[in-house]
């Protein structure tokens, strides 16, 4: 298993998190440039927009190796030039009916997780999950680190 | 594990045995922090699914909360303490 401590960084966690802050700069400059109070659909809109990136930067720190990166990739790029219509018919699930009625769900959770037969399914969820978690973590270190770097202003 | 049902069916991968789904299965168990702390290796495969897809929905929501704070942060903060705790957290 591998140790999360910090003397021995993840290449994958350091991967993820320099995208996610690059991301995460450009969007900064972006509101800083635009007025000051933000009107309530100006603040979900930065919202979305973190969680694109964070899933952005997931999929492409992968890179096209993983059939869920590639599905996730496909997802953010139909979604950036704004296409509504699904093309690609979604084509039956191979193999996911016979066994176990988990899949199902599964699949609906997984991205691209519904053109996959049952076997790449249960490796790519797993190799997702790693990438949340991680992903998940950064968030939650860069939250920690402004958090406590801004409450020794104010005191 | 150890034992192999050799259930030599078509060669191409039209067919997955069992095995290999206990397989990937009992993987996925080791990466749910649920069920490994319950100590128990004999999780039913349908159990080990159901938990895997709501330890994944729970990491969505996260994801959209933490992202929620993180747009609430790029707004409260200037740009100077955003980048230093940008490239402090890189650190870590």
């Amino acid at each position: 298993m591998k140790s999360t401590s910090p003397q021995n960084p993840n290449p994958l966690k350091k991967k993820l998190a320099s995208r996610f802050l690059k991301a995460m700069k450009k969007l900064s400059h972006k509101i800083s440039s635009s007025p000051s109070p933000p009107s309530t659909a100006e603040r979900r809109r930065r919202h979305r927009a973190v969680r694109a990136a964070a899933y952005a930067s997931m999929a492409s720190a992968v890179g096209p190796r993983r059939a869920w990166s590639r599905a996730l990739l496909r997802k953010l790029r139909s979604k950036a030039t704004a296409t509504s219509g699904r093309k690609t018919a979604r084509r039956n699930p191979r193999n996911i009916g016979t066994r176990f009625l988990g899949l199902n769900e599964l699949c609906d959770v997984v991205p691209g997780g519904k053109a996959m037969d049952s076997c790449s399914l249960l490796s790519e969820t797993g190799h997702y999950i790693k990438c949340l978690r991680a992903q998940v973590q950064i968030m939650r270190e860069i939250l920690d680190s402004s958090s406590s770097s801004s409450s020794s202003r104010i005191l | 594990m150890s034992s192999r049902r050799s259930r030599s069916r078509a060669s191409g991968s039209s067919r997955i045995t069992d095995d290999q789904i206990a397989d990937l299965v009992s993987k996925l168990q080791q990466l749910i922090p649920e069920i490994r702390s319950r100590r128990s290796d004999k999780a039913s495969a349908s159990k080990v699914l159901q938990e895997t897809c709501n330890y994944i929905r729970n990491l969505h929501r996260e994801v959209d909360d933490l992202s929620h704070r993180l747009s609430g942060l790029l707004e409260s903060t200037d740009g100077d303490s955003a980048q230093a705790a940008i490239i402090r957290s890189l650190l870590l």
